[in-house]
């Protein structure tokens, strides 16, 4: 589903984000990404997303080389990928129906399927019952699940959750988790970077290491170590 | 991908509204400017058809003193009566006075202090070679003439009027020209000031994958909006213009050399239809520079 081969981001002032990555992640994986702060997590995640382009090496997604992807194709990419911010970014004069909604909206899905795939997806998250909440009547784990629902709400191939807990407490997180496992035995790959050593030990998924942008572990049901 | 247009007002419209202040500032600049450039038109137009008029059968007219001798009068009459003049009028005192009287209509402080008696009789004259050397000649013939007061030509009419409005005119392109550029600007502030309030927006349609077009096509349409209300604004004022003021001009009976002074209506029409393709420009050139610089992927 997701392919690295030799792949080298550089920022400006030749900071070297990622070094040299080469990853393979199959159709239904759960990696964790882990790694100290300025470790290369985030920008792994964004070139994924095609945020960044990588200066070396070749990016596959779902078979498609991404890395040389031209950019009026990047939306339609964008599309099969579902993405999860730590700080949720929702709009806060939305009501949590409507800031599910607008991710259907703005790609053009017409309104009679977005009156159904919204509440399914608000039933999924646990949500049924705050459709026409703000996110400020929200509890810092709802509004996560809202962010969660907006990101699956398309049934994306993979999903991408930079820090998603980082912002919660860790009772709040277990359920976020549990939500996070539940899309991902549906089919869904998930690549989750995440700083939170209870979460990783707990789950004993993949784990993927990255030091000062090098892959230095990539390790089968692992732990934060 | 198909943008909903229901999407697409709905987003128009809150833009337009969370920037209003702004907006009405555009709109309002909009407005001026193309009413200015619109005007432009209008009056060389009205300038172009009021001189065709006199093209076709320049005349001058002899100004005789109030206190012209009877046998100076006659003398001029004899001279007109020539195969060099088509036909002439004498218009006397009190006709001259009623003239004054229209002319001045709206301020009576003027005729009330004037009399038929110190007003001149004047001979309107058409000569039979309409050419303008030819009619500057004849004019010149009577200027020096006992008991003339003044001999005006049409051509020198023509020529100050021409002047003064080319001089008007001129001002009208100039400043509308500043405006237009104004307002382009205007529309670009508007656009990017949308685009910044709406900044999480914007990142969250990117990374669901809604396309450029349509994340921009609102703000597109928010210039587009603006410059179209500012356009509509301006043809009222046209329509006004044209209507009220040219019109007024060109029927009024006691301004002999303004007769002739108006627009038709294609040249009423492709003058507002060019406002419209000018607002169109202008609304492009302001939002696409806008949402190219700031929403780039």
């Amino acid at each position: 589903m997701i392919k690295l081969e030799n792949v080298t981001k550089v920022y400006k002032g030749d900071v070297v984000a990622v070094r040299d990555a080469t990853v393979d992640i199959g159709k239904g994986e759960f990696v964790f990404l882990v790694g100290q702060s300025g470790s290369g997590k985030s920008t792994f995640i964004r070139l994924l997303n095609r945020e960044e382009t990588p200066e070396h090496g070749t990016i596959y997604v779902a078979g498609k080389d991404i890395s040389s992807l031209g950019a009026w194709k990047v939306p339609y990419l964008r599309r099969n990928i579902g993405y999860i911010f730590q700080d949720f970014k929702l709009l806060p004069k939305k009501t949590v129906a409507e800031n599910v909604a607008f991710a259907l909206e703005v790609i053009g899905k017409p309104r009679h399927v977005i009156r159904k795939q919204v509440p399914a997806i608000l039933e999924l998250v646990g949500l049924a019952d705050k459709m026409e909440n703000i996110p400020t009547e929200l509890s810092g784990g709802e509004q996560q699940r809202v962010s969660i629902a907006r990101a699956f709400v398309n049934r994306p191939l993979i999903l991408l959750a930079d820090e998603p807990t980082g912002n919660l407490d860790p009772q709040t997180s277990v359920g976020i988790m549990k939500l996070l496992d539940r899309i991902n035995r549906t089919g869904t790959t998930v690549v989750m970077a995440t700083h939170d050593r209870g979460i990783v030990d707990t789950m004993r998924r993949r784990v993927i290491e990255l030091d000062r942008g090098q892959v230095v572990r990539d390790q089968a049901r692992g732990v934060y170590e | 991908m198909a943008i909903s247009p229901i999407y697409a007002l709905r987003e128009t419209g809150q833009n337009l509204w969370r920037n209003f202040m702004l907006s009405f500032a555009t709109i309002i600049t909009i407005g001026v400017s193309l009413w200015l450039f619109g005007g432009f038109f209008l009056v060389n137009y009205a300038v172009d058809n009021a001189t065709a008029r006199w093209e076709g059968g320049i005349e001058f007219v002899i100004w005789m003193n109030p206190d012209a001798s009877a046998e100076q009068d006659a003398n001029i009459r004899n001279s007109l009566e020539s195969p060099a003049i088509s036909s002439f009028a004498y218009v006397d005192q009190d006709a001259t006075y009623a003239e004054f009287v229209e002319l001045f209509a709206d301020t009576p402080e003027m005729y009330e202090v004037v009399t038929p008696e110190i007003l001149p009789p004047s001979y309107r004259v058409i000569p039979t070679n309409p050419d303008a050397d030819v009619v500057q000649e004849l004019a010149l013939q009577f200027a020096d003439r006992p008991g003339v007061r003044d001999v005006v030509s049409a051509d020198e009419t023509i020529r100050q009027i021409q002047n003064q409005a080319d001089e008007i005119s001129r001002v009208f392109l100039i400043v509308s020209i500043i405006l237009l550029i104004a307002a382009t600007l205007l529309i670009l502030t508007n656009v990017v000031s949308a685009i910044r309030s709406r900044g999480s927006e914007i990142e969250i349609m990117k990374v669901v994958g809604a396309t450029n077009w349509f994340i921009r096509i609102p703000f597109m349409l928010e210039g587009l909006a603006q410059a179209m209300i500012g356009a509509l604004g301006a043809w009222v004022g046209l329509f006004f213009l044209n209507n009220n003021v040219i019109a007024g001009l060109g029927d009024g009976d006691a301004l002999e050399l303004m007769r002739g002074f108006r627009v038709s209506d294609s040249e009423f029409y492709s003058t507002s239809v060019l406002m419209l393709g000018i607002a169109v420009i202008v609304s492009g050139i302001g939002s696409m520079v806008a949402v190219t610089r700031y929403l780039d992927t």
